[in-house]
């Protein structure tokens, strides 16, 4: 089986770089969407699946790699491309920002801090109307580039992943998942735990930033309620949860099937499908806490790597 | 003008202190932030809407209804899910109240519509000295600090009421002295949502109702008893009276919007610079 998983891998990657020859116009805007979870899921496991510090305001980095990302367009007229990499820069700086007081919070604290201050920032973007435009949103030149956009979306879901690969396999990931089983433990060991999961957040901040920047791009307007909602932080948290958090290849599976079911089922039943997904948060949470990988780990006896 | 921001900020305080307490006494026993407390609070103000709407029934009088039904409803609730979740960490039991605080949400809109309903029984205002004071609120503060009060009388001075301060305190201990935690853990889930409840009901008078009401009762009650410090009642009492003049006061300079961030940003700050509370109370 295991000798087959690399193959299998280069043929998905090649399969998906080739896409956008055949694909309809639909297909490529869902992929380019599966895309931006999948590297949202993957940004969120990062920290919170490996240190377990829980970000309940991980969207922030969205919302302010959005707006950094439309400024720079819609203001200065920067290239989309260099602008969403800067959105992924001001992501970076939001998250030491916020990360040496905030990560010093345990426990629930740390999650309130962090839903507070996506509302504070929300709010402040609403407020600093000459820059953002305020409560009535940014538009951007209309552009199509949904091809373009495509290939950057998924070169870095297929980053933050190996990321997520190199980080696992690391001995910074092994302090990480030391500090998530045993804060204090880690601490007598000689971890110095707050360093440790500054750098995973500011880590699983990037891509976020960058994603935020491309999906700016991508709609051609932005405004405070789209790119801070709580409910597209709750939307990655599941997606992990529902792979398996804390693994490489859970966030990218529970993308891959959330999102589909999402779009694919959901659709149909428009005045239902919040109700649905209440009910499949509580049933994740309740039935499968480790998600399918971690049950799939812990039945088979696979290595924590996959 | 500042002695009718301070008597207005005490007026809304009270009733964020007695919702709070609700939130707070959940928190307290089991260590479970209940991100569903606001919807539950939403539940409250629509039975209250449907008995006046329906049977004429004075809204105040509702409070009879609305408080033991939601106390029904919190205690299911416990059963089927949160007690499955209670020695979870954290991401469980915030991820598991947020799913049941959508499908109520969710569950309202089907029901009810997203309609804005309003109960149109007191208007008009007291009016003392230079000083006046919407009736509705006026009232709504005085049943707010009566059940609050019967709310602490409880945790005082019944042997129930000493069971539960004990579960909060130490578990283990209050297991080994013979006091049924799961049935505390019930009762504290059943009690939060009846006072939150009665938060609905009462506010069911000053505001429009809809499904999606709830959602910032949630965070001001997380503002408050972290204010107040998590685990601490009387905290929890200060702690509303805290927000409902701070809220009132920074209306004056600030515009609404803004306004609106005033409760997330203190949040934020109180979580910084004293994690505890004001109070002392317990860090986790």
């Amino acid at each position: 089986m295991r000798h087959l998983f690399l193959p299998f891998l280069v043929v998905v990657l090649v399969v998906l770089a080739l896409y956008p020859i055949a694909g309809t116009g639909y297909g490529v805007r869902f992929m380019l969407q599966l895309f931006m979870w999948i590297a949202l899921a993957q940004s969120w496991n990062l920290i919170s699946g490996l240190t377990g510090y829980v970000s309940f305001g991980h969207i922030a980095f969205f919302g302010m790699g959005a707006y950094t990302a439309g400024i720079l367009i819609a203001k200065l007229g920067w290239p989309w491309l260099l602008a969403s990499l800067a959105g992924g820069l001001g992501a970076v700086v939001l998250a030491l920002v916020i990360g040496f007081p905030c990560l010093r919070l345990k426990g629930p604290y740390f999650a309130i801090a962090m839903l507070g201050l996506n509302e504070v920032l929300r709010v402040a973007v609403s407020y600093f109307e000459r820059l953002t435009g305020g409560g009535s949103g940014l538009s951007l030149p209309a552009l199509y580039a949904s091809v373009p956009i495509y290939y950057a979306m998924g070169l870095t879901a297929v980053a933050v992943t190996g990321l997520a690969y190199v980080i696992v396999t690391s001995r910074f990931g092994l302090r990480l998942m030391t500090i998530r089983e045993d804060e204090v433990a880690a601490e007598s060991m000689g971890i110095d735990t707050f360093r440790y999961k500054l750098y995973a957040f500011l880590l699983s901040a990037v891509a976020p930033g960058i994603v935020g920047g491309l999906a700016a791009r991508d709609q051609s307007y932005i405004e405070p309620i789209s790119v801070f909602p709580l409910i597209m932080t709750i939307t990655m948290i599941v997606m992990v949860l529902f792979g398996g958090k804390g693994t490489i290849w859970g966030p990218v599976l529970g993308a891959v099937l959330l999102f589909t079911l999402q779009e694919m089922i959901w659709a149909r039943f428009i005045y239902l499908h919040q109700l649905l997904f209440g009910a499949i948060i509580i049933t994740v949470v309740l039935l499968m806490p480790r998600g399918i990988l971690g049950v799939l780990q812990q039945k088979y006896n696979l290595p924590r790597t996959i | 003008m500042l002695g009718q921001v301070v008597i207005s900020g005490l007026l809304a305080g009270a009733l964020y202190s007695m919702v709070a307490l609700g939130l707070g006494l959940i928190f307290g026993v089991m260590r479970v932030l209940n991100v569903s407390h606001g919807p539950l609070l939403m539940l409250g103000a629509y039975t209250t809407f449907w008995l006046f709407h329906w049977l004429g029934l004075n809204p105040y009088l509702s409070l009879v209804v609305s408080m033991p039904v939601l106390f029904v409803v919190g205690m299911v609730l416990q059963r089927l899910f949160v007690s499955r979740v209670v020695d979870a960490p954290e991401l469980s039991t915030l991820l598991l109240t947020f799913g049941i605080s959508i499908a109520l949400v969710n569950l309202a809109q089907l029901a009810f519509t997203a309609d804005l309903r309003s109960v149109e029984y007191l208007t008009g205002s007291f009016v003392l000295g230079p000083f006046a004071f919407s009736k509705s609120r006026v009232i709504a503060c005085a049943f707010a600090i009566v059940i609050t009060a019967a709310a602490f009388l409880f945790l005082k001075a019944t042997r129930l009421g000493k069971a539960i301060r004990a579960v909060s305190q130490s578990r283990e201990v209050a297991q080994v002295c013979g006091i049924d935690v799961g049935r505390i853990h019930l009762l504290a889930f059943g009690i939060g949502s009846a006072l939150a409840a009665a938060g609905g009901t009462l506010v069911a008078v000053m505001v429009a109702i809809q499904p999606e009401m709830g959602q910032v009762y949630t965070f001001k009650s997380f503002l408050v008893i972290v204010l107040g410090g998590a685990g601490n009642y009387p905290g929890a009492l200060l702690g509303g009276l805290l927000l409902g003049l701070i809220e009132q006061i920074s209306s004056l300079f600030l515009t609404t919007q803004v306004n609106e961030a005033v409760a997330y940003v203190l949040l934020v700050l109180v979580l910084l610079v004293r994690p505890t509370g004001l109070l002392r109370g317990r860090a986790s």
